[in-house]
């Protein structure tokens, strides 16, 4: 290992913010990986003698079900221990596709610049005149609905946020003398943007990607609350809200735990990359001669 | 205002044309992607396939796609919106309804972030290095780990259910009759037409879909400002004031708020644009009769001339208030009046 790598790394897991974050984010991929052994029943099995049950610690509750039932009287802990899966797949898939479209993009045109720098940033620009949400509902309307095709709208929308902040990094690295180095040592453009930039960027694409994961939970919460992204019966987050919505009079607790497991994760995200962005900072970082 | 701001204002129209050019042809493609056939969708099950190709040929969806791009195109510049497939009545009379409804609650959400955003800011600058701030910091990671839509639904069941003193649906109670749009922005309609009633019932029902979609923009507000407070305050203008002996809040006020206001803008500006998108949600779940009100509906019954207009109006929404806070940007800096 490179010290300077392990300089960074030392910074990282020193920082609060990096540990915190992260010791959630495992908790959460062990409850979506153990969810088959954990759950206390199966996520689609309908009790309809017990429907709309409090939590067990309410006088009305059941020690059966920790934490109640729907209105079909299907096991909540268990729902939203298997939407975890749900959440953390989209998450995943979604934050990886974006990161390489937007970071390819990126990589070509900060580094060529010219004719093929201004194509990208003015797609860029058509991009961005888009609130997200509106394009993403334009195109599940064009792909047609599911899950996957919900992480595929998220790859076509959020490349942006990785190309706009990447490339003007790259823009500033291409003109170090190491990279005119390379070139004239006899790299050709893939091996120097490949072995002297990329590199370069990697601080600022693990933060942005932890910030992605944690904006794709989000955007499968919506969709799939508005029913355009798992199958309905399927235990999601946002599929959990949208049923209880509609109870929330009777029974509170179907909306407040799937809300707590959306805030849970989105904050474990944001908290290691919010971390990360401090432990990274590239401005203290070149300020230190590493890089 | 200035000459410089009215060329930058000309200069940023003239750039959103191609924009709107793009982003309009780019909807209507990926709309004909759709698997499905709307117009067999809104038909009757009797329907002979004469009834399938007379309304096709009525919604003009028998023609070559670039076709029907331009003679859509055509059309949106005289003012024509076309036909909604699902509603069956014009497209711009459904959008003239709803937009200023979005517009009013996007304002009462402005209104509402900006202010706690810059009172939030000015708590944590003021408490820097205490307790106060390492609160209002985790505060403001919690508050930004829960999206709009999801704070729409803590609030109704806050304000609503649990302690119901808020009305949670649509834009007025049930006993009051809309009034006749004037303006369509009820706030205002009703204190033209002089009823107070309309327009207490209207603050209300606007203050928690308000209040979800402030929040949404509120922390990052708080952060930005205090970052660049902390910036300025090391400015050397500022030791030199306090060396002049003027108090601390007046140095705050007129020195250093006025510097670090700068990035809180463009940030007011960038945020400005997703709130548009927030406001999808929020109404959606307010049953708050706007445009995102009409794009969930529209979208779930495939009413391509109405996701097509709606998609439309929103990009130049989002593209009319950067272009205003570019402009506010330039009267608020100083040092940029003078540059191109």
């Amino acid at each position: 290992m490179r010290p300077q790598t392990r300089v960074a790394l030392h910074r990282c897991i020193t920082t609060p913010r990096v540990v915190a974050g992260l010791m959630l984010v495992a908790a959460i991929v062990t409850v979506a990986v153990l969810a088959h052994w954990i759950a206390p029943h199966d996520p689609q099995e309908q009790d309809l003698l017990n429907i709309l049950l409090p939590p067990s610690w309410s006088a009305a509750g059941v020690p059966d079900y920790p934490f109640g039932t729907d209105s079909l009287g299907r096991c909540v802990l268990s729902r939203v221990l298997f939407g975890a899966r749900v959440a953390l797949y989209v998450a995943c898939l979604a934050a990886t596709g974006a990161m390489l479209l937007g970071t390819l993009l990126a990589l070509v045109a900060g580094y060529f610049g010219g004719w093929v720098d201004w194509i990208i940033s003015r797609i860029v620009d058509i991009w961005m005149a888009f609130p997200p949400v509106i394009l993403a509902l334009i195109l599940l309307v064009g792909l047609g609905t599911g899950v996957n095709k919900v992480i595929l709208a998220i790859v076509l929308i959020d490349w942006t946020r990785f190309c706009r902040v990447i490339r003007s990094d790259v823009m500033v690295i291409r003109r170090k003398d190491y990279v005119a180095a390379a070139r004239l040592a006899g790299f050709s453009h893939g091996q120097t943007i490949l072995k002297e930039v990329l590199p370069a960027v990697v601080p600022l694409l693990i933060t942005l990607f932890s910030l992605e994961m944690g904006i794709a939970v989000i955007v499968e919460a919506i969709m799939s609350f508005v029913g355009m992204s798992v199958e309905p019966n399927v235990a999601a987050w946002g599929v959990m809200i949208a049923d209880a919505r509609q109870f929330m009079n009777q029974s509170p607790w179907g909306v407040i735990i799937p809300v707590f497991a959306i805030f849970i994760t989105v904050l474990a995200f944001n908290l290691t990359g919010d971390g990360l962005r401090r432990a990274l900072d590239p401005r203290l970082m070149t300020s230190r001669g590493d890089v | 205002m200035s000459r410089i701001a009215l060329l930058l204002l000309f200069r940023r129209t003239l750039l959103a044309v191609p924009i709107l050019l793009c982003v309009s042809a780019l909807v209507f493609l990926v709309l004909r992607l759709l698997p499905a056939d709307p117009v067999a969708m809104s038909l009757p099950p009797g329907a002979t396939a004469d009834d399938l190709a007379r309304l096709r040929q009525s919604f003009g969806l028998d023609r070559a796609i670039p076709v029907q791009y331009v003679l859509w195109l055509g059309k949106i510049i005289t003012g024509d919106f076309g036909t909604s497939i699902f509603f069956r009545r014009d497209v711009g009379e459904l959008i003239a309804r709803a937009l200023p409804a979005t517009l009013e609650l996007i304002a009462a959400g402005l209104l509402l972030g900006i202010a706690a955003g810059i009172i939030g800011g000015l708590a944590m600058f003021a408490w820097r290095g205490r307790t106060g701030e390492q609160v209002l910091d985790l505060a403001t990671s919690g508050l930004m780990a829960i999206p709009e839509f999801l704070w729409a639904i803590v609030l109704i069941l806050l304000f609503g259910v649990m302690w119901p003193v808020m009305p949670f649906i649509g834009r007025l109670g049930s006993g009051l009759v809309q009034p006749a749009p004037l303006t369509g922005f009820l706030l205002i309609d009703s204190v033209i037409i002089g009823r107070l009633d309309v327009f207490v019932s209207a603050l209300r029902h606007l203050m928690l879909p308000a209040m979800a979609l402030a929040i949404g923009i509120a922390p990052l507000i708080m952060r930005v400002l205090r970052s660049s407070l902390l910036d300025v305050i090391q400015e050397d203008y500022i030791t030199q004031a306090r060396l002049r002996g003027i108090a601390e809040h007046t140095i705050l006020v007129r020195h250093a708020l006025r510097n670090a206001a700068l990035p809180t803008i463009s940030l007011i500006g960038v945020q400005a644009g997703f709130m548009f998108g927030g406001t999808v949600l929020v109404e959606m779940i307010f049953a708050y009769p706007g445009l995102g009100n009409l794009m969930v509906d529209a979208v779930r019954n495939h009413d391509l001339p109405v996701i097509q207009a709606v998609a439309l109006i929103y990009c130049v929404l989002v593209l009319g208030i950067n272009a205003a806070v570019d402009v506010i940007y330039l009267a608020v800096n100083p040092k940029l009046r003078f540059a191109t």
